[in-house]
């Protein structure tokens, strides 16, 4: 389940969260653009299973040495899985952002349009745009 | 920009920028402040630079720091106490200069502070070679922390100017000045202290007139850094009032969280 993905066939949020969504379950974790810019975690909060969460709510937070920051889910349903584990690797989102990395699985709801999210292209784009 | 180019936007018009300067205040009302000005970030165009004091010893809780470890530290006991947004250790805030800066997320698209709002320590460096620059000039001697030198690990010192990380402000071996960002929405709030002078609260902790026998006022200092900071930046700073609107919505903070004891307690 942790096998790393090609960050190609995913989708992204413009908060740099980015999502596989596999028969109707979104895995969910941060871009290794936002994982650069973060440097140095040092700390990471995450959300209850069976949360309910809506596309664009803050679901946690990660700390670096200089910043906190929250993670935004890209998608509305319900939290069914925590990376429980990643809290106590963080190292994890710098070796393998896109696998051993990911944060949370959410059950998307029926009606989610998943509006808003970028492929990969679109997503290299935005963060090309804020290097410049 | 580059790793100088905040204090090099050398040839780039000046960005426009809102200079708050405030009288000392409640903890949990500075915080407020800041809050709002980073949720207002989040959708507005200006940068807001704000300099402010406390109104008296306040010790503010790093956002993920324990409620309970503040038994660790006997000395600010009796301080006024806070819970900051922002992440780090505790700060005991007495006889300091405060600054915040809050960038709005629109300006991760150009100008001369994109790179800074991509890339988090490029800021925390920039706002610090300024500061060791005008100290500089007034004859302390400081430099930034490096990161060889930086803490490493989780079990950090409770006090945040007992912990060491890249791009700190050092002097004498000592901690002088550290910063802290909290993110929203793209939109950056970093704010930090200049320790001025050691407070009873903290007898730990020298500030710059134990360190150096130079004394300066807060407010001294704001006049001598701001112009500096501003070029560093690439900013014109113009000075207002704050905005009523985001007056009332600090209230609100203030209220809600920053005042309230569930706040205080949240870890």
């Amino acid at each position: 389940m942790s096998a790393s993905r090609d960050p190609n066939q995913l989708k992204y949020a413009k908060t740099h969260e980015w999502v596989a969504l596999d028969e109707g379950i979104a895995t969910v974790g941060i871009s290794a653009f936002a994982v650069e810019a973060l440097t140095d975690l040092v700390y990471m909060e995450l959300p209850e299973v069976g949360r309910q969460l809506a596309a664009g709510e803050a679901f946690g937070e990660i700390e670096s040495v200089k910043a906190v920051s929250d993670l935004y889910s890209p998608v509305s349903g319900e939290v069914i899985a925590v990376n429980e584990d990643l809290a106590a690797h963080l190292e994890r989102l710098n070796s393998d952002p896109y696998g051993a990395g990911w944060i949370v699985r959410i059950r998307v709801n029926a009606d989610e349009k998943l509006a808003g999210l970028m492929d990969r292209k679109a997503y290299e784009k935005q963060c090309a745009e804020a290097e410049h | 920009m580059g790793e100088n180019a905040t204090h090099s936007s050398s040839g780039a018009h000046p960005v426009a920028a809102q200079l708050l300067v405030d009288p000392p205040q409640s903890g949990p009302w500075n915080m407020a402040v800041d809050q709002a000005l980073l949720e207002a970030a989040a959708s507005a165009e200006s940068i807001v630079v704000r300099c402010y004091q406390w109104s008296r010893p306040t010790l503010s809780l790093g956002y993920f720091q324990k409620l309970a470890d503040r038994s660790q530290h006997r000395a600010s006991a009796s301080a006024a106490l806070v819970r900051r947004a922002s992440g780090g250790g505790a700060i005991l805030h007495d006889h300091e200069l405060t600054y915040s800066l809050a960038i709005p997320a629109s300006h991760a698209r150009g100008g001369p502070l994109a790179a800074a709002i991509r890339d988090t320590g490029l800021l925390y460096r920039a706002v610090h070679t300024s500061l060791i620059r005008v100290l500089g000039g007034l004859g302390v001697s400081a430099r930034l922390c490096e990161a060889a030198e930086a803490d490493a690990g989780r079990d950090q010192p409770f006090l945040c100017f007992e912990r060491r990380s890249a791009g700190d402000v050092l002097c004498a071996g000592f901690k002088i000045a550290g910063s802290a960002q909290r993110r929203y929405r793209g939109a950056i709030l970093q704010h930090g202290s200049i320790l001025l002078q050691r407070s009873e609260a903290a007898p730990e902790l020298p500030g710059i007139a134990d360190l150096t026998g130079v004394e300066l006022s807060a407010a001294g200092l704001a006049h001598l850094w701001l112009p500096d900071l501003s070029e560093a930046l690439g900013l014109e700073c113009r000075p207002v009032e704050l905005d009523p609107a985001l007056r009332l919505r600090a209230a609100e903070w203030e209220a809600g969280r920053f005042g309230a004891t569930e706040w205080t307690a949240l870890k």
